[in-house]
């Protein structure tokens, strides 16, 4: 029982003050502030890991007010991992926009809080301290989304928080559906008395879909997902980055917490339609993604897509109440946010010299940036599943555990799915490697080397050392997950049998 | 329960239930930017009413402890819950403006159709 | 002193009224707002302290703080109350009030949890003092942060003090570049 939990949340709560009040003395203080905190906080992660490793799973009573009055935080190997993994990723994206990405004090403000909101979304043990971290991560995200200025992201913005905010307010209404019910918010205790109220009655039924429902559309499910391709595609190269990684991972974290924590497997039991639904949404969600990701012409939009395709297979592992397929979905979780983040930052890198964002500004690239169109392809084929990396680990284990739950439709759309992200993964290695640009392309793309463009962003000659690094580190260790898998799965095993 | 005996006791959890859906039908339904905006704090608005008209108890006092009274209290535990969900909808709200006033000055109108056409015309 | 103030405002509204076609200058308003708003900061605070054993608190007195600065900038001028009520002062409201609460948290824990008010040991027990600190913290944030987002809002862009200082000095650094 260590401090160290709170402060994984108050640190870069309090970090996120200095930039607002330093920036009229020192113009660089936002950099330094995040990346202190960033340190700091992957040290307080290990801290917990190494805690929770050692003795099993524990909770701390913030204001020594005991559970169930109090609000508890609860840290098992399943936070463990996750807040890990937010500490490493906060890490890599400050790294990259350093140079990258947008440099006043107020980004770098609004990121620390987005670290706090993230956190606490995986530490709290308590329904209503989920939904006010669920909304600080939010209003953090609307802010970042817009932060570059552009019209265009503020438009992309106002959406978000429109359908973001109605998701908001339904996971509230469901928490005052079961305050109603049982009178109580800790999470464990509700698992105790949600049986005395009955599974089946329509208030607890209810509270369910509309917990789900709200969170659904945080993890952008199909069809409540519009708000994603745009925000993805208008937003600077950092802040999706962060936010592909982190913000819906956060969101599919709550309902597996709430899935397995709150509505126990007693709860599938009593009423398989409300877990079969889930796992029918989710598969469309995943068949729907893939197609639309193979039509789209902006990589940031088809990377939109993939990652609805990918929280769609994430969501059917959790429904289908099957232990293979929880681990499979968990471990998907964390190799998804490893990859799609350097997936990010390597498209960032590489819209750079290309001076565009769509498919076809990706021609003949392979040859002018090796390392990071290299690093692109091995995240790409890692993404489809390609052993040993990690995605196939967490993608194989979820498919066997559903189709042993005889939920065979999660297992043919995980195969379509496999195929669908190959044919548009193809497309793009292929005018990386084995299309060069014609003669017109590269004398304009000389022409241009020679002068800075007004307005806009400047196309650089080569990417920067940070940007290869991390791709590089994304690249290896979407690769060193997936041969470490197994040590992976034992970690986290000690936390999900409980629920069997 | 008959529709009457429904409309004297349990009034507040009708208004509820109009408020959310007049609430989504003016977030879905208006072009106009702001208009949405209006509509996402009526619905908002709708779930505050339902936490605290849940949480009325007949005859109990506020839940201020007076020496030696020994009456039932109302739990203070929604009113807080709704005091910080209320702030919440109020950043929200700030920030909806705030961008909005930014894509007005960009596109010279509120009116999402409007937008559109700019947008698909640049 | 008051014969200057009274001058600089009387320009500064003259020149609102010319420039700022939505301000109609109004001695009744002025008076009367003038009057007045003494007496609503006093509620205003009145209502942070008897957060911890009565209905009040931060988030309601921070708003009440807030709408008294709303009032003389309706009365007198948006732009003449945001140049009275500078940059610094709202950021150092909301920079002191988020110190002043995360370290009454931080404070606590050595003696006992995060943020037990308990572990002060103040008084009988350190709960009440604890909270009363607390509220007040939460009262700067919410006046500073209202008060800033009624000046950004009415100058009808998103750029706040700050940003425009780091606009000057990002274009120096060069555009984005990764």
């Amino acid at each position: 029982m260590t401090d160290a939990l709170p402060l994984l949340v108050v640190i870069p709560l309090f970090a996120a003050l200095f930039p607002v009040a330093l920036g009229y003395l020192w113009s660089d203080a936002g950099w330094a502030t995040a990346a202190v905190t960033a340190l700091l906080h992957l040290g307080l992660a290990s801290v917990v890991a190494q805690q929770v490793i050692n003795s099993g799973q524990f909770s701390y009573a913030v204001g020594g007010f005991q559970p169930p009055i109090g609000i508890e935080l609860v840290a098992d190997s399943v936070t463990a991992v996750l807040v890990v993994l937010i500490s490493v990723i906060t890490i890599l994206i400050v790294a990259y926009a350093r140079r990258a990405g947008p440099h006043q004090n107020a980004f770098y403000s609004e990121l620390l809080l987005l670290t706090a909101g993230v956190s606490g979304v995986v530490i709290t043990g308590d329904l209503f301290n989920l939904y006010v971290f669920l909304e600080i991560t939010g209003l953090a995200t609307y802010a970042l989304v817009a932060a570059n200025r552009s019209p265009a992201a503020a438009l992309a913005s106002v959406k978000y928080l429109l359908v973001g905010t109605i998701g908001a307010s339904l996971y509230l209404l469901g928490v005052g559906y079961l305050y109603v019910a049982t009178g109580t918010l800790n999470m464990a205790d509700l698992a105790g008395q949600l049986p005395a109220v009955g599974y089946d009655t329509p208030l607890v039924v209810t509270g369910f879909v509309l917990l789900m429902t709200g969170l659904a559309i945080k993890t952008a499910l199909f069809p409540l997902h519009t708000w994603q391709p745009n925000a993805y595609a208008e937003s600077p190269h950092s802040v999706t980055a962060y936010i592909a990684a982190l913000v819906s991972t956060a969101a599919a974290y709550a309902i597996f917490r709430i899935t397995y924590t709150v509505f126990t497997t007693s709860f599938a039991s009593v009423v398989p339609l409300a877990l079969d639904a889930l796992a029918w949404a989710a598969a469309i969600s995943v068949i729907v993604g893939s197609v639309l990701a193979v039509v789209q012409s902006d990589l940031k939009r088809m990377l939109a897509y993939s990652s609805v395709a990918q929280f769609g297979l994430i969501i059917a592992g959790i429904a289908v109440m099957n232990e293979i397929a929880l681990t499979g979905s968990l471990v998907h979780l964390v190799g998804h946010a490893v990859m799609k983040a350097g997936l990010f930052v390597a498209v960032g890198g590489l819209a750079s010299i290309a001076g565009g964002q769509t498919i076809d500004d990706m021609i003949g690239l392979g040859r002018r940036a090796p390392i990071v169109s290299l690093g692109f392809a091995t995240l790409a084929f890692a993404l489809v599943g390609v052993p040993p990396a990690i995605g196939f680990a967490g993608k194989w284990q979820i498919v066997l555990g559903a189709v042993s739950a005889g939920h065979w439709a999660v297992g043919v759309v995980a195969v379509i799915s496999t195929m669908l992200t190959l044919a548009y993964f193809l497309r793009i290695v292929e005018r990386l490697y084995f299309r060069s640009p014609s003669s017109v392309d590269e004398q304009t793309s000389d022409m241009s080397m020679n002068m800075t463009t007004d307005g806009g962003d400047a196309m650089a000659t080569s990417i920067s050392q940070t940007t290869r690094v991390i791709v590089t580190l994304s690249a290896i260790s979407a690769i060193a997950l997936g041969l470490a898998a197994s040590d992976l799965i034992s970690i986290l095993e000690p936390a999900l049998e409980v629920y069997f | 329960m008959t529709p009457i005996e429904l409309f004297t006791s349990r009034y507040s959890y009708i208004v509820f239930v109009a408020l959310v859906g007049i609430g989504l039908y003016g977030v879905i339904n208006s072009s106009n930017l702001v208009k949405k905006v209006i509509g996402l704090n009526i619905f908002q608005v709708g779930i505050f009413l339902f936490f605290i008209a849940s949480g009325y108890v007949n005859g109990a006092a506020p839940p201020l402890i007076e020496k030696g009274a020994e009456t039932a209290y109302a739990s203070p535990l929604p009113h807080v819950l709704i005091l910080t969900a209320i702030v919440v909808g109020v950043s929200l709200t700030a920030v909806a403006l705030a961008l909005i006033i930014r894509v007005y000055n960009a596109y010279g109108s509120l009116d999402e159709d409007v937008i559109r056409e700019v947008q698909l015309n640049d | 002193m008051s014969n200057n103030a009274d001058t600089a405002s009387d320009t500064d509204t003259r020149a609102e009224s010319i420039n700022n076609p939505t301000y109609v200058e109004s001695t009744i308003i002025m008076t009367t707002v003038r009057l007045v708003v003494p007496f609503i900061f006093t509620f205003g605070l009145f209502v942070m302290f008897h957060g911890a054993d009565s209905a009040g608190g931060g988030f309601q007195g921070g708003v009440i703080v807030a709408s008294t600065v709303l009032l003389l900038a309706f009365a007198f001028g948006i732009d003449a109350t945001r140049r009275w009520i500078e940059g610094p002062l709202i950021r150092t409201a909301i920079a002191t009030g988020g110190g002043l609460f995360i370290l009454i948290g931080l404070g606590a824990l050595i003696n006992g949890q995060f943020l037990e008010y308990a572990a002060y040991d103040i008084g009988t027990t350190g709960i009440k003092y604890g909270i009363e600190l607390v509220e007040l913290g939460i009262g700067a944030i919410v006046s500073g942060v209202l008060i800033g987002l009624f000046f950004t809002l009415a100058r009808g862009d998103m750029l706040t003090e700050g940003d425009i200082d780091q606009r000057s000095s990002q274009e120096q650094h060069g555009s984005d570049r990764s």
